[in-house]
């Protein structure tokens, strides 16, 4: 910690303008700290360093357009900044006044930048509760998330309400686990609380597997003190002495931050022996995990913690009856957990006012995939697909169709055009064949393949099961197989029923609904996309062109001008012509590995 | 061969007292042979016996196993030699001679109820250690190593809680699990050794073998699985020559796939070690091989990050 005085210094210091450069994980890979380095010597070499500060947030969610910044106060945004820009836009913004048009946001080519922030249709269709801090303060520093109301939530539960009345108030909230299953939190801590046993524990689920989703990670890193005041006060008001936080090692910069709030809110009082005074004690470790999807099912998150093969088991007993060291456990995502602080601080009443009949308050989703602007978003219950992917994302790019959005990971499903207008909730999306889950929306044109996309979701679960039901370990296997089967044109029109069949089986007959839901992608493109299975399989073609043994590469003589960019990345060099002269794909030696179609700059190499 | 004929003569010798050594068991003794079942475990049904489910019908198995259980148990024409196996088997057919090895129970079995009362009150309880904890800590480590291994395990409280952090901080310095330090782990924790590697082969984060000074990940999430990720890894063992979960022979690169980083907005992604590379395509795979072949030295993302995403 610093000195008090220096804090003082620190705390009276007027600026003038404050640059707040993300630094989340898809922003650091693209050089924010170095862009931030430049910044920083740029303003110093200036003699500007009393006037300006420049800030590293968290993740400000427009991962698609990284490295970003917001310029305060002007609420000016700036998007994909490189050392080299960072001069000029020194020069003309801090010194001049003036901001630099080509360095913001462009809805579409003919339309012009938008300055603002709150413009731009990305940030403002968002209503942020659980993202509330996002690109407003540095995730390193605690004094800036208490400047931002943080731990009042806090000192309110512990000073002014009783554990009953805490769970009362997120029980009338109709808070529900954001992890995916949606079980009602005020439920849970009641259950937990009630269990006889001296000893209890909280877990934080951050053992984020569903691949496309990444919010938690986005949550921690931007904002981790929310984690960490939610888990407190759960703590309270179960009656935990100890807390751990189970995050995936895939998350380096997520881990490295949440160790530093730990530790500064250890110094502050705020974790440990006698928090604010008043007597109660509570701390948290952190658990890394080493690659393991079936992790964040809870009793096997809780072997993975006791050092035991993480293998689910049957419940009951669930945790919240017996759960670490067979202790009394109450797990939550880490979502859920961030948004315990803002019921507690702005009441229940207020909280159900957004969202939908049977779910309240709002989800934060990763809209990704074949989308123009993906990234993070957060928005209220019963927001309809739609208005995710065409206002927040932007559309399709390069004009394409729209095919379906995929939610809830290997347990969810697909949902097809004909359904954009759903309001998306817990149960909007069980009725649709999908699952809310962690809340990955994976955005597929017409250039996806969904037989290849149920492939892949089999052969995610297919590596990811731990093998402990036969059902879900054969099962999946043997599903795999068969869709596999079809992306190779081997597929019989019986492999259909046979796929159906197992689906049953394997969905009956597992433990944990890592088996339970397995069945889900294949069942939902079966539902939605019968004609691509049958495609497949009746006249041997892919009609997305992704399955490579359907597939064939050709170049379009009218298109192609002969720039022999193709014939020189070719690794087969199967490419044959002349320079300036239109090229021929030998098709015997092609291995059909797309190199030539990313490469041509005219569009002219075509799948068939 | 045995001639045919309507009288039954001799007895059959069934070999495995499992739910089809049972069957086949009921059968000849309800035909009017004399059955000998051996089984080499203590007692007759086999695997199905410990399954709740059979698959793909979902059926009870135990609905299906016990009437045949019972059966067998009670047929006067089946005789069960349980804890026993075949030595050896001589003649031809219609004429065998079959040394059968009957294992000692050290119980009367004519007197014995299998009330299970013994089991509970035996007063030692053995642990499954497939090698004796004290052996295991006997194993010699070069000076080094040893001097690793102490450094790590004093960063951790030594319980069994510890096991995943300290496979994890072994896993990240050698970039592998060697085998001896894997059963001073084992020794130093006081768990089975058994247990160690039912860890280390279950996390994806682990490897047993040797991998490369660089280790290749590549995303297999969906966003990049959508935008082409597959062929990047395709790409990838076409270029280092090895398939998945392979090394190069020079020991340089490791090339693995990861399940999902987590920086979907940047697909499809590849990290090599630390550093992390998003927007990749197969034609920008060269350049950045190339930058860790001439040993440029890598940053780690957590400081700072390296990327040619915008060309």
């Amino acid at each position: 910690m610093m000195p008090d005085e220096v804090i003082q210094k620190e705390a009276n210091k007027a600026y003038r303008a404050h640059l707040l450069i993300c630094a989340g994980t898809g922003c650091v890979s693209n050089r924010a700290f170095k862009v931030r380095d430049a910044l920083v010597e740029e303003i110093q070499k200036r003699g500007l360093s009393d006037e300006v500060q420049v800030i590293a947030t968290g993740c400000q969610g427009f991962c698609a357009q990284g490295p970003i910044m917001i310029f305060q106060p002007d609420g000016i945004f700036y998007q994909m900044l490189t050392e080299e820009n960072i001069s000029h836009l020194v020069e003309e913004h801090l010194v001049k006044g003036r901001p630099v048009p080509k360095l913001m946001y462009i809805p579409s080519v003919d339309e012009p930048p938008i300055p603002k922030l709150e413009d731009i249709d990305f940030f403002n269709k968002q209503r942020l509760l659980v993202l509330r801090n996002r690109g407003l303060l540095d995730p390193e520093k605690i004094d800036e998330y208490i400047a931002r109301d943080g731990y009042q939530a806090l000192a309110k539960a512990l000073t002014t309400m009783t554990p009953e009345q805490i769970i009362d108030e997120v029980k009338s909230s109709g808070l529900r686990g954001r992890g995916g299953a949606g079980f009602p939190t005020g439920q849970k801590w009641a259950i937990a609380r009630k269990s006889p046993g001296d000893e209890k524990y909280i877990i934080c689920n951050a053992d984020e597997g569903d691949p496309g989703a990444f919010m938690d990670r986005s949550i921690i890193e931007s904002d981790p003190h929310s984690v960490l005041e939610g888990m407190t006060i759960g703590a309270f008001a179960i009656g935990a002495a100890h807390g751990y936080i189970y995050i995936r090692e895939e998350y380096p910069l997520a881990m490295k931050r949440l160790h530093i709030a730990i530790d500064q809110a250890r110094d502050y009082g705020l974790l440990g022996e006698d928090i604010l005074g008043t007597g109660f004690n509570f701390d948290v470790s952190v658990h890394r995990g080493a690659g393991a999807f079936v992790c964040g099912e809870e009793t096997s998150l809780i072997g993975s913690l006791e050092g035991r093969t993480p293998e689910p088991r049957i419940r009951p007993p669930f945790p919240a009856q017996s759960g670490v060291w067979e202790k009394p456990t109450n797990i939550n995502n880490v979502e859920t957990w961030a948004n315990v602080p803002v019921i507690i601080n702005r009441g229940s009443a207020w909280y159900t006012s957004l969202g939908t009949e049977t779910s309240k308050g709002t989800k934060v989703f990763s809209v990704v995939g074949k989308v123009n602007n993906t990234g993070l978003v957060e928005v209220p219950m019963g927001t309809t697909l739609r208005e995710i992917v065409y206002d927040i994302g932007g559309g399709i790019p390069g004009g394409k169709r729209f095919k379906a959005v995929q939610t809830g990971g290997p347990s969810g499903g697909c949902i097809p055009e004909s359904k954009i207008d759903l309001p998306i909730d817990f149960e909007r999306l069980t009725e649709a064949g999908s699952i809310m889950g962690s809340g990955g929306l994976i955005v597929m044109d017409e250039e996806t393949c969904m037989v290849d996309v149920a492939r892949y979701f089999l052969d995610f679960l297919r590596g990811e099961s731990c093998g402990k039901c036969t059902t879900c370990r054969e099962g999946i296997a043997a599903m795999h197989d068969i869709v596999a089967d079809i992306c190779n044109g081997e597929g019989k029109i019986e492999d259909i029923e046979l796929l159906k069949d197992l689906s049953e089986a394997v969905r009956d007959a597992s433990l944990c609904a890592l088996g339970g839901t397995a069945p889900n992608p294949v069942l939902s493109t079966l539902q939605y996309f019968r004609d691509e299975y049958d495609a497949h399989i009746n006249e041997k073609k892919c009609p997305a062109g992704v399955c490579r043994a359907l597939i064939s590469f050709r170049i379009d003589p009218e298109k192609c001008n002969g720039c022999f960019l193709c014939n020189k990345q070719c690794p087969e060099k199967v490419i044959h012509g002349k320079p300036k002269e239109p090229q021929i794909i030998d098709q015997e030696g092609c291995i059909k590995c797309g190199v030539c179609r990313e490469s041509c700059k005219f569009g002219a190499v075509i799948v068939e | 061969m045995i001639k045919k004929t309507d009288q039954k003569v001799g007895a059959v010798l069934v070999v495995g007292a499992g739910v089809g050594g049972m069957q086949a068991s009921l059968d000849l003794a309800e035909a009017g042979y004399n059955v000998y079942l051996v089984e080499k475990g203590p007692s007759i049904g086999g695997v199905m016996a410990q399954l709740d489910k059979t698959f793909p019908t979902n059926d009870c198995a135990m609905c299906t196993l016990a009437p045949r259980m019972v059966d067998c148990g009670g047929h006067l024409n089946i005789e069960k030699l349980t804890y026993s196996e075949v030595e050896s088997i001589e003649g031809e057919a219609g004429n065998f001679r079959i040394r059968v090895r009957k294992k000692p129970r050290f119980i009367n079995e004519d007197k014995c109820t299998g009330c299970g009362t013994c089991t509970t009150n035996c007063p030692v309880l053995n642990i499954a250690h497939f090698e004796d904890v004290d052996e295991l800590g006997k194993v010699q480590l070069k000076e080094e190593d040893r001097q690793i291994f102490q450094q790590i395990l004093s960063q951790h409280d030594i319980n069994r809680e510890s096991i995943i952090a300290v496979l994890q901080d072994i896993n990240n310095r050698y970039r592998y699990l060697p085998d001896d330090i894997l059963r001073h782990v084992a020794a130093a924790l006081n768990v089975p050794l058994s247990l160690v590697y039912s860890l280390a082969t279950f996390y994806n984060a682990f490897s047993l073998v040797p991998r490369g000074k660089y280790v290749i990940r590549v995303c297999m999430g969906t966003a990049c699985h959508v935008q082409g990720g597959h062929q990047i890894l395709q790409g990838l063992e076409r270029m280092l020559n090895v398939p998945v979960g392979g090394t190069t022979e020079d020991m340089n690169f490791s090339l693995e796939e990861v399940r999902c980083l987590g920086c979907c907005g940047l697909a499809p992604v590849i990290t090599i070690n630390e550093d992390l590379y998003g927007s990749v395509t197969q034609a920008k795979l060269p350049k950045i091989l190339k930058r860790y072949r001439e040993e440029e030295v890598s940053v780690g993302i957590a400081s700072e990050g390296v990327s040619d995403a915008k060309d």
